[in-house]
């Protein structure tokens, strides 16, 4: 218990040093840090509609977050949420474009498999390369995200373009009412039972299974895994296909929810703040639930500054940024520990 | 020809100055994911710098110290906390995009671009079809040799190597690698502000958004299929200038039968593949890696 109280503390620190760099810098484009900070938390925790607002965002970070912590835990360095996300998105998208007219109890879950099935296959050919021939990981999954960023441009200009369409960001047609799982740009019960569903089932996974236990140790100690017996190179893959797999059903629910359509550019920053995401709660399913709530705030309130505050929607991503600087951060520097030392013995 | 050569020229000096950068901290044991924030930051400090005091000298020099400082920075959280390199430089890079970003929002109001009356100095009529490209790409040739010097041919660039290869070698003949790294960061910054400064001020004189587009991150893969030498990395960084040109070159020759996007993607799948290569040649990372840790012995 205590030490579980003290990475909480930890990361609430580092969270907190973050926002002070925060401050310095806003400070320094001439925006009061003080009025920043209030209009943050207003937009995302100060009323119900922001509630709603701030879950609608979380949980499908929520789920790709969760892939995240899965790859992570196999002692894999997924960066490739954001590509995944887009290419779940667009393989529903071309299903639910493609089955357009049948009933909805076929073309759902339909939509949901091919969905999950983008996500995985995209997440499988970095994992593929990464343990057959060791190509860096790394590198192939970023270069995975430009790729599946400039197909989702590919698409939504090309194949599977709105006609009707006005100016502005290209689109597909939007999904028909009777496929949507949400109303409008908002929450929904199906949505909620749907992130309750897999993050039990991950949790499970994670905490009560050979794979969990394996995974986890992978991560830390990959020669012993070798050692005990396991192999080390599918336990790798499976995590990157359902880390993979994840993202894609995050992209899936943002299609067929509240987005209700594929638009090229859409949600450009989902990967990175779902690595964040696993990264503050530590790689623990249970806690990436609680920290997705706290980073589907933020993006609540990137939506509501620049409308409602008058200021920069930038900031959601400076401080996501500095977050992310600080986060991993294991020790503190040694002179500071020294003094800190110092004056416990002193008194 | 010349087209050609000039457009490869043109996207690739910008590239090699940022591959340089990511040369000299790769030689030093860090993975520096952190170029593309730092690459933004030299762009957008060129062009405000530039607007504002109507010198294309102060601007180029106040990108140097923003990314020099920057680069301490992740320096500090990376050597002295002790955090994961390339999650930080994942970060560097996200505070530089979204802080370009609410600079220009917070000096110009909310728009999109910024125009520079006059870019950096042309090479001029005496280079003939080559003259409107800017004087840093004559540079570029010396700064690849000069780092190729550095670290191949002097003392400390052999000490820099050490650093990173075996950081316990370093220290038993004295040599610090915390503060070799902290060299090799700022050196990298240096480079990052004069990469950043050709690519917003060589040819079009505008800062836009996110204009890197990702050119850190090439730049980064450069490091790793060049094997962290100065010319095998600028050989991989110029292949992957020219994928880009020729992608160009084909929309030229076939129009609207090859889709653009899919163009623009080429030099991405080239990094892809040429990781893949050199991994497969060099025998890559078998076990799980020990994501880019520092290591101090």
């Amino acid at each position: 218990m205590i030490g579980y109280l003290t990475q909480v503390i930890r990361a609430l620190a580092f969270v907190f040093i973050a926002l002070l760099l925060c401050s310095i810098i806003f400070e320094f484009a001439g925006f009061s840090a003080p009025l920043m900070f209030q209009s943050i938390a207003e937009g995302a925790f100060m009323s119900t509609r922001a509630w709603q607002n701030s879950l609608r965002w979380g949980l499908p970070l929520f789920l790709t977050a969760l892939g995240v912590v899965i790859s992570f835990r196999c002692g894999f360095f997924n960066i490739g949420a954001q590509g995944q996300f887009y290419m779940g998105a667009i393989a529903a998208t071309f299903v639910v474009d493609g089955l357009n007219g049948q009933p909805a109890f076929i073309v759902i879950p339909l939509t949901f498999a091919a969905g999950i099935l983008g996500g995985a296959v995209w997440a499988a050919w970095p994992g593929i390369l990464r343990v057959r021939s060791g190509t860096d990981e790394v590198i192939t999954t970023l270069m995975g995200n430009f790729i599946a960023g400039l197909l989702l441009i590919y698409v939504t200009s090309g194949p599977l373009k709105d006609p009707s369409g006005t100016g502005q960001a290209a689109s597909s047609r939007p999904v028909g009412e009777l496929y949507r799982i949400s109303a409008g740009n908002s929450l929904s019960p199906t949505i909620i039972v749907i992130c309750v569903l897999v993050g039990v089932a991950m949790w499970v996974l994670v905490n009560r299974t050979s794979f969990g236990v394996l995974s986890s140790l992978a991560g830390r100690n990959p020669i012993m895994v070798v050692w005990q017996g396991a192999k080390l190179s599918r336990l790798g893959l499976v995590g990157f296909v359902i880390g993979g797999g994840l993202a894609g059903l995050a992209g899936t629910i943002e299609v067929l929810g509240p987005i209700g359509r594929l638009s090229s550019g859409m949600l450009p920053t989902h990967g990175f703040t779902a690595i964040l995401i696993a990264l503050v709660a530590n790689l623990s399913v249970m806690a990436t639930a609680f920290v997705a709530v706290f980073f589907g705030g933020l993006a609540a309130a990137g939506l509501y500054l620049p409308v409602l505050a008058g200021l920069p929607a930038a900031a959601i991503d400076i401080i996501n940024a500095a977050i992310a600087l600080f986060i991993t951060a294991r020790t503190w520097p040694k002179r500071l520990t020294g003094l800190l030392r110092v004056r416990r013995e002193t008194t | 020809m010349d087209d050609t050569l000039i457009a490869i020229l043109r996207s690739g000096t910008p590239l090699i100055y940022v591959t340089l950068a990511g040369v000299l901290a790769q030689r030093a044991g860090i993975w520096h994911l952190g170029l593309e924030g730092l690459m933004i930051i030299g762009a957008c400090a060129a062009v405000v710098g530039t607007v504002q005091s109507g010198s294309v000298l102060v601007g180029l020099g106040i990108g140097i110290v923003l990314c020099v400082l920057a680069s301490a920075l992740l320096w500090f959280v990376i050597e002295k906390l002790r955090a994961n390199p390339i999650i930080a430089g994942l970060g560097l890079t996200g505070l530089g995009l979204g802080g370009t970003d609410l600079a220009v929002q917070a000096i110009y109001g909310s728009q999109a671009s910024v125009n520079a009356p006059f870019g950096l100095p042309r090479l001029g009529d005496a280079f003939g079809q080559y003259g409107v490209l800017s004087i840093l790409v004559l540079f570029m040739p010396l700064a690849v040799a000069g780092v190729w010097v550095l670290t191949r041919r002097t003392r400390w660039g052999l000490q820099l190597s050490a650093c990173g290869e075996h950081p316990f070698a370093a220290r038993s003949v004295g040599v610090n690698p915390a503060r070799m790294r902290l060299a090799a960061l700022c050196l990298g910054g240096v480079f990052c502000a004069i990469g950043g400064a050709e690519l917003s001020m060589g040819s079009l004189q505008i800062f836009a958004y996110g204009m890197t587009a990702g050119r850190g991150f090439m730049a980064f893969a450069a490091v790793i299929f060049g094997a962290a030498h100065p010319v095998g990395a600028t050989g991989a960084s110029l292949f992957f200038a020219i994928v880009g040109a020729l992608g160009i070159r084909a929309q030229l020759l076939f129009g609207e039968r090859v889709p653009h996007d899919l163009l623009l993607a080429l030099p991405y799948i080239a990094t892809v593949i040429g990781v893949w290569i050199s991994g497969k040649l060099r025998g890559g990372a078998k076990a799980a890696a020990t994501f880019g840790e520092l290591r101090d012995y």
